[in-house]
């Protein structure tokens, strides 16, 4: 119970302070934009794609690209997935590396509020945020559903993995957040490991290796196939493991806060 | 801390006392549940706290040293923030909310953001957070840092009341004067352990004041 109280100010926090809205309303301006790019370049396509026995349609030329731009190839660098690289660090870095420059970490652990339920508050309230960010963004090709006719299973495919790397950027950037000492140094240190997880394995795949540790350790191995509607347990397990580990590292470090005063 | 022991029965004003660096804070922050203590143990109406924090949610108001607070909410946000932490909910909280802030008279505060309180307001703020789920012990680390002299006044009419109604009362103080005007009795820390612990009475000020600078020379610490 204690951690949805935290929660709930964790939540109430993040919305009365302009850095939420502001970042909110610059990404979904960027993916509307987005949006229309690739819609306009849908249509303009439209009497090539209609010759073609089994081309692609809206949710493979529209939605699945405004998800993740980088993954798919899409026509501006900046997908969902790609601004999420920028925007969790900001947005988890004064989860608890603010309360600890600012003094107000011991106020939840005088409240009696275990660790554990300290980092799960503020983790699931950050969740919550990037789930609405995810669902406005969503409501963009889903707008269109009345008049055209999605691939739900893709788009169920693909909003899952969005939803897992989303989780998992923002587990990793609330373990960033209980190591740093201040903000600053928190969104810096998540953004520089949020990047590597996403291009460890590129010099690999350049030399030809496409299987191996470090492909397996890179977040797009695991994100693509389900961006392209292959849900894969080992793939869904591989975010839930990362979601796991980190946000039990965050435990482990708010705990030794407590220890060590 | 080492060598520190210390039984404080209900309705009971201990002062703690003791230069800079004594230990008084850490000392209240182990109290209240904030930091753990890595030998010994507190307990709490016969129960081991730190391992049971619930405990501590109950039974425990604190006001830690500056009154830290999150500057975005409002005076109200904060008693309510305060309240879900410690397990109050709906009419319960709002019925607690209501009553600290009438008792603490921050009606006129209570939709301003604590970011723009002032020191003394902030005070009061933390004082209406640690006393909102009406607690059994309430420890207090400096409580009269940036009060005028008359929100010193109500707050030790506060502090006495708080014990007369059976709470347990806990304060950390640099000032003597302080500690004769509402404590029953007086504990004095120097380099982290237990150096006095006795009764306080209201004409005890200069043999209180020779204790403390006997204690706190013989270490020698200096004075200025």
């Amino acid at each position: 119970m204690t951690a949805f109280a935290v929660m709930r100010l964790e939540l109430r926090r993040l919305f009365v302070r302009p850095l939420a809205w502001v970042l909110a309303a610059l990404t979904l301006a960027e993916l509307a934009f987005y949006f229309m790019l690739l819609l306009n370049n849908f249509l303009h396509l439209q009497v090539q794609l209609a010759a073609r026995p089994s081309g692609p349609g809206l949710t493979d030329m529209v939605s699945v690209p405004l998800l993740s731009s980088f993954l798919t190839g899409g026509l501006l660098p900046f997908g969902l997935t790609e601004l999420a690289l920028f925007v969790v660090p900001l947005l988890s870095m004064s989860m608890l590396a603010g309360e600890r420059s600012n003094g107000t970490l011991p106020l939840f652990f005088g409240a009696g509020v275990p660790p554990a339920s300290i980092v799960l508050g503020k983790y699931l309230a950050l969740l919550a945020w990037l789930v609405l960010w995810l669902i406005l963004t969503l409501a963009m090709p889903l707008s269109l559903a009345h008049s055209t006719h999605p691939d739900w299973g893709k788009l169920a495919s693909a909003t899952l993995g969005m939803l897992l790397a989303l989780a998992a950027l923002a587990a990793l950037g609330m373990a960033c957040s209980a190591f740093a000492s201040h903000p600053a140094i928190a969104a810096s240190a998540a953004l520089v490991i949020t990047v590597a997880f996403w291009v460890v394995n590129l010099a690999a795949q350049k030399a030809g290796i496409n299987n191996g540790v470090i492909n397996w350790l890179a977040m797009p191995t695991h994100l693509e196939p389900l961006l392209r509607g292959l849900v894969s347990t080992s793939d869904v397990l591989w975010f839930v493991l990362l979601i796991a580990l980190t946000l039990a590292l965050a435990t482990r470090r708010l705990s030794s806060d407590r220890e060590r005063g | 801390m080492q060598d520190l022991s210390l039984t404080l029965p209900r309705g009971q004003v201990l002062g703690l006392l003791g230069v800079n660096g004594a230990g008084k804070s850490t000392t209240l922050s182990m109290i209240a549940g904030a930091l753990r203590p890595d030998r010994g143990s507190i307990q709490l109406n016969g129960a081991d706290f730190p391992e049971q924090p619930e405990l501590a949610r109950q039974l425990i108001g604190w006001l830690p040293e500056r009154a830290p607070l999150w500057a975005e909410l409002t005076v109200s946000e904060h008693l309510d923030a305060h309240g879900r932490l410690r397990g109050l909910r709906g009419s319960a909280l709002r019925q607690a909310r209501t009553a600290i802030i009438e008792r603490l008279q921050l009606q006129p505060l209570a939709r301003r953001l604590a970011g723009v309180l002032s020191q003394g307001q902030r005070q009061r703020l933390g004082l209406a957070c640690a006393l909102l789920h009406r607690p059994a012990l309430l420890v207090l680390d400096e409580p009269a840092n940036a009060l005028d002299p008359v929100q010193v006044a109500a707050l030790r009419a506060l502090i006495r009341e708080e014990a007369s109604s059976g709470t347990a009362v806990i304060l950390s103080t640099h000032l003597l004067t302080e500690v004769t005007a509402v404590c029953d009795r007086v504990a004095i820390l120097h380099e982290g352990s237990l150096r006095h612990d006795g009764p306080v009475h209201g004409d005890e000020h200069a043999a209180l004041e020779r204790t403390f600078f006997e204690i706190a020379m013989k270490s020698g610490a200096r004075v200025a």
